[in-house]
């Protein structure tokens, strides 16, 4: 294995304590990131249940509601469906507030939707169909079903994506910036033993050329 | 305090405005998708719903304009004719490569 050391630091007691402490902050970064992936990835997990199915109830429910839209159509005529839905009051109200999961700010949706008897829809009941009625039942109904699943799958998205970016940070340090660090630690160590044993056999022959003049 | 609005074919808008969902936009053509999606990401519109059709004709233009921003939520349904057959399961290959084993479904 190529011992890659960090290049261009000299190997002197100063940057031998730097390097030291950075290999540090390096190890206690390591551990942290790695905790804050395993709190998403857990995090992660109880998301998933809520989405288990979620997707196929939404398109089951909205089948079902454009199959009597398309039912009302045939009874009425596409022109007076359309007549009769410009005569319903909105009643789609959403509050959206944000939730943070270990930093990742999540949508949190609440939505108001009024179920409305008959006769709060607006339309008139003269020309319409009573598929219409079950029609905009079920379109209520699938409204707030689609709105809740744009929550978590948003939630799932932003979560996915933070979990992505830690897993890369933790990667990234575990195996290249920690063993970059210690490689560089263990080189600089060596480089000054060696610069010792020099000195040591400098001062030596010193010594021995001083006696032997005297 | 915002509001929902709806992008799709005109029986997609058609069924929501019966559902109560006020502000539809009937698009044809992807540009008028796109300015549909431009003009409701200016106003304070926190939930887009759009059909899957019409989303994967102007995926670029989705990612771009949100990326990975909290709000607006875009949510993708199936129009009447049913879900598009994708080839990949986006949510599915997402949890797939996060957690690197299949986990749903």
């Amino acid at each position: 294995m190529v011992q890659e050391t960090i290049e261009g630091i000299n190997p002197t007691r100063m940057e031998l304590l730097n390097l030291k402490n950075r290999e540090k902050l390096a190890v206690k970064g390591h551990s942290l990131l790695k905790e804050k992936r395993d709190a998403l990835i857990m995090e992660f997990f109880n998301i998933l249940d809520r989405v288990k199915g979620s997707r196929e109830n939404v398109e089951r429910i909205l089948q079902e509601a454009y199959d009597d839209l398309t039912a009302a159509q045939v009874r009425m005529g596409d022109l007076a469906v359309q007549k009769a839905a410009l005569s319903v009051k909105e009643s789609v109200d959403v509050n959206i507030d944000s939730r943070s999961i270990m930093g990742v700010v999540v949508p949190v949706v609440e939505s108001k939707i009024e179920s409305k008897t008959l006769v709060d829809r607006g339309y008139g009941f003269s020309d319409t169909s009573v598929k219409l009625d079950e029609a905009a039942k079920k379109f209520e109904e699938a409204i707030k079903l689609v709105i809740e699943l744009g929550e978590i799958e948003k939630t799932i998205y932003l979560l996915a994506a933070e979990i992505e970016a830690t897993k890369r940070r933790v990667n990234a340090l575990e195996h290249i910036m920690i063993p970059k660090l210690e490689n560089t630690v263990k080189s600089i160590e060596m480089r000054l033993q060696e610069m010792e044993r020099e000195t040591f056999v400098q001062l030596k022959m010193i010594k021995s050329s001083i006696q032997s003049k005297s | 305090m915002s509001s929902v609005a709806v992008i799709g074919d005109i029986d997609t808008v058609t069924g929501f405005k019966i559902g109560g969902v006020k502000k539809g936009f009937i698009v044809e053509k992807d540009e008028d998708a796109k300015n549909a999606l431009n003009e409701l990401i200016e106003t304070d519109i926190s939930i887009i719903i759009i059909t899957e059709k019409i989303a994967d004709n102007i995926r670029e233009h989705i990612n771009k304009k949100i990326g990975s921003d909290v709000l607006p939520m875009i949510i993708e349904i199936p129009d009447k004719f049913g879900s598009s057959d994708r080839d990949v399961d986006p949510m599915g290959e997402l949890i797939k490569r996060v957690i690197g084993v299949e986990m749903v479904k």
